[in-house]
């Protein structure tokens, strides 16, 4: 029973992970809506937090690989272990953090599947990671799902004004408020099925490598009351920081884009969950925003803050494996290394969050613009700004 | 291999279906306002800012066609939404 340490210390920080990616994508589905005043903050990420809860519990059907065949496993492959595994959280985990920091929304997958690269390049070499998958699961995708969702976006936007052009202006504000809430909703659900099934992935995985769970069996109900509960739990706490640059600082959002950005992400989620070409919330949703902007007038978009996050997306993978790499690196050197490593990873956590506290955002002044954030050292976002 | 066609559908469709749920909501809220006094339909376009509500009166007399258009559109974006759940929920296929 060795592997007990590592397994424990796999499935503490999945939950971390899972809360994180809560936080992270509150504002995916919510930002427009706290932003047009269509739900109050507080309603906003409770509506949010239940929904990814329920969302979690709907969908249990958990992947028979860690990685979706970005790491070759298996037969002929690499073995990926405990510690590998729980390297890659380390790094995913802290870049999730760093972004957070930021207010940049960037996809928890991508930083998962970036950690567990690292890891897999550390542990076994280059060969471990079949970079075609990188390329048609990772990169493709990322580059579709702002392009695809951000035209879908425009002419959505485009059409609602077209078309309320002579409605009287108090009634459909009201009703695109309306409309607004229910496809973010739509969005919220969307996500609690699709991302709490990673973390009971990964804990029912390591389960079952270790030993503990046997194979071919699904999640224990713990696991699923657990991870359910973190993404929830961190939907709920608000990633207020991610929420107000998407709500505030790339488009201006009025009810009727807000509605038109929404309805566009969720329709394109939907579809391309079903159609075998996975896009990420997230990049899903910040194109639809992007697109909202460009359907009311074209100049009224930040290019700025949206040129900062798509060097988010582009470090994300690279950054998680770069931390998840050096984990491994120490994790291999033993027991010692271990406890260095675990220890780094709650610092750095520590690090992140006592920073926040020195330029808040709380839901009191998500919607507020000022220009805290961006008085600060944009050099580390690398923005031009 | 990278799936190029499903990567054509998916744009095709996600446009259809989101385009249109959009149209016809708004389509919805342009018949209810049919009837409204010509001041009181101010485009939101117009660069008119968000009005309190009560400034404006939102009860008017309305053509029977135009209530019936907007609960019909209504009626399809709600049949739209009940198609997404059931999409989304893996119970129910």
């Amino acid at each position: 029973m060795d592997a007990l340490p590592i397994v424990i210390l796999v499935i503490v920080l999945g939950l971390v992970f899972d809360f994180t990616n809560g936080f992270h994508d509150t504002a995916n589905a919510m930002a427009t809506s706290v932003a047009t005043g269509a739900l109050k903050p507080r309603v906003a990420v409770l509506i949010s937090a239940v929904l990814n809860l329920v969302g979690a519990f709907l969908s249990t059907e958990v992947a028979t690989t860690v990685s979706s065949g970005i790491v070759r496993e298996g037969e002929g492959g690499v073995h990926i272990s405990a510690a590998m595994i729980f390297a890659g959280l380390v790094g995913a985990i802290i870049w999730n953090l760093a972004t957070w920091y930021l207010g940049l929304p960037s996809s928890s997958t991508h930083a998962l599947f970036g950690g567990l690269i690292g890891a897999a390049i550390v542990g076994s070499g280059f060969d471990a990671v079949d970079w075609f998958t990188v390329l048609s699961k990772i990169a493709l995708p990322a580059l579709f799902a702002p392009l695809v969702a951000g035209i879908v976006a425009t002419v959505a936007t485009y059409s609602a004004y077209m078309i309320t052009k002579r409605a009287t202006s108090t009634g459909a504000e009201r009703g695109f408020r309306y409309g607004q809430t229910v496809s973010a909703s739509l969005v919220s659900l969307a996500h609690g099925t699709n991302d709490a099934q990673k973390t009971m992935g990964i804990i029912t995985l390591t389960l079952i490598a270790t030993g503990y769970q046997q194979a071919g069996t699904g999640p224990h109900f713990w696991v699923i009351l657990a991870c359910a509960l973190a993404i929830a739990l961190g939907t709920y706490s608000g990633g207020w920081r991610i929420m107000r640059t998407v709500g505030k600082r790339i488009t201006e959002v009025t009810p009727p884009q807000g509605f038109a950005a929404e309805a566009s992400s969720a329709a394109t989620i939907l579809v391309s969950s079903h159609l075998g070409f996975p896009l990420s919330t997230t990049q899903v949703t910040t194109g639809a925003i992007v697109g909202s902007g460009l359907g009311k007038k074209l100049a009224s978009v930040n290019w700025g803050t949206f040129g900062r996050m798509v060097l988010a997306w582009i470090v994300t993978v690279p950054a998680a494996a770069l931390v998840a790499g050096v984990a491994t690196l120490i994790v291999s050197t033993g027991a010692v290394g271990t406890i260095v490593v675990v220890l780094a990873a709650f610092g750095g956590m520590a690090t992140f969050w006592w920073l926040s506290r020195r330029t808040p955002v709380t839901r009191h002044t998500v919607n507020e613009d000022a220009d805290v954030l961006d008085s600060r050292p944009a050099a580390v976002a690398g923005g031009a700004k | 291999m990278i799936a190029w066609g499903s990567l054509g559908i998916e744009f095709v469709v996600s446009l259809v279906s989101a385009v249109g749920v959009v149209a016809i909501f708004a389509l919805a809220l342009r018949l209810l306002a049919v009837g409204a006094p010509e001041h009181v339909r101010l485009g939101v376009a117009g660069g008119v800012e968000q009005v309190a509500d009560g400034e404006l009166p939102l009860q008017h007399a309305r053509p029977t066609w135009a209530s019936l258009g907007a609960y019909l559109c209504f009626a399809v974006d709600i049949a739209v939404v009940l198609f997404g759940l059931w999409l989304i929920i893996p119970q129910f296929h």
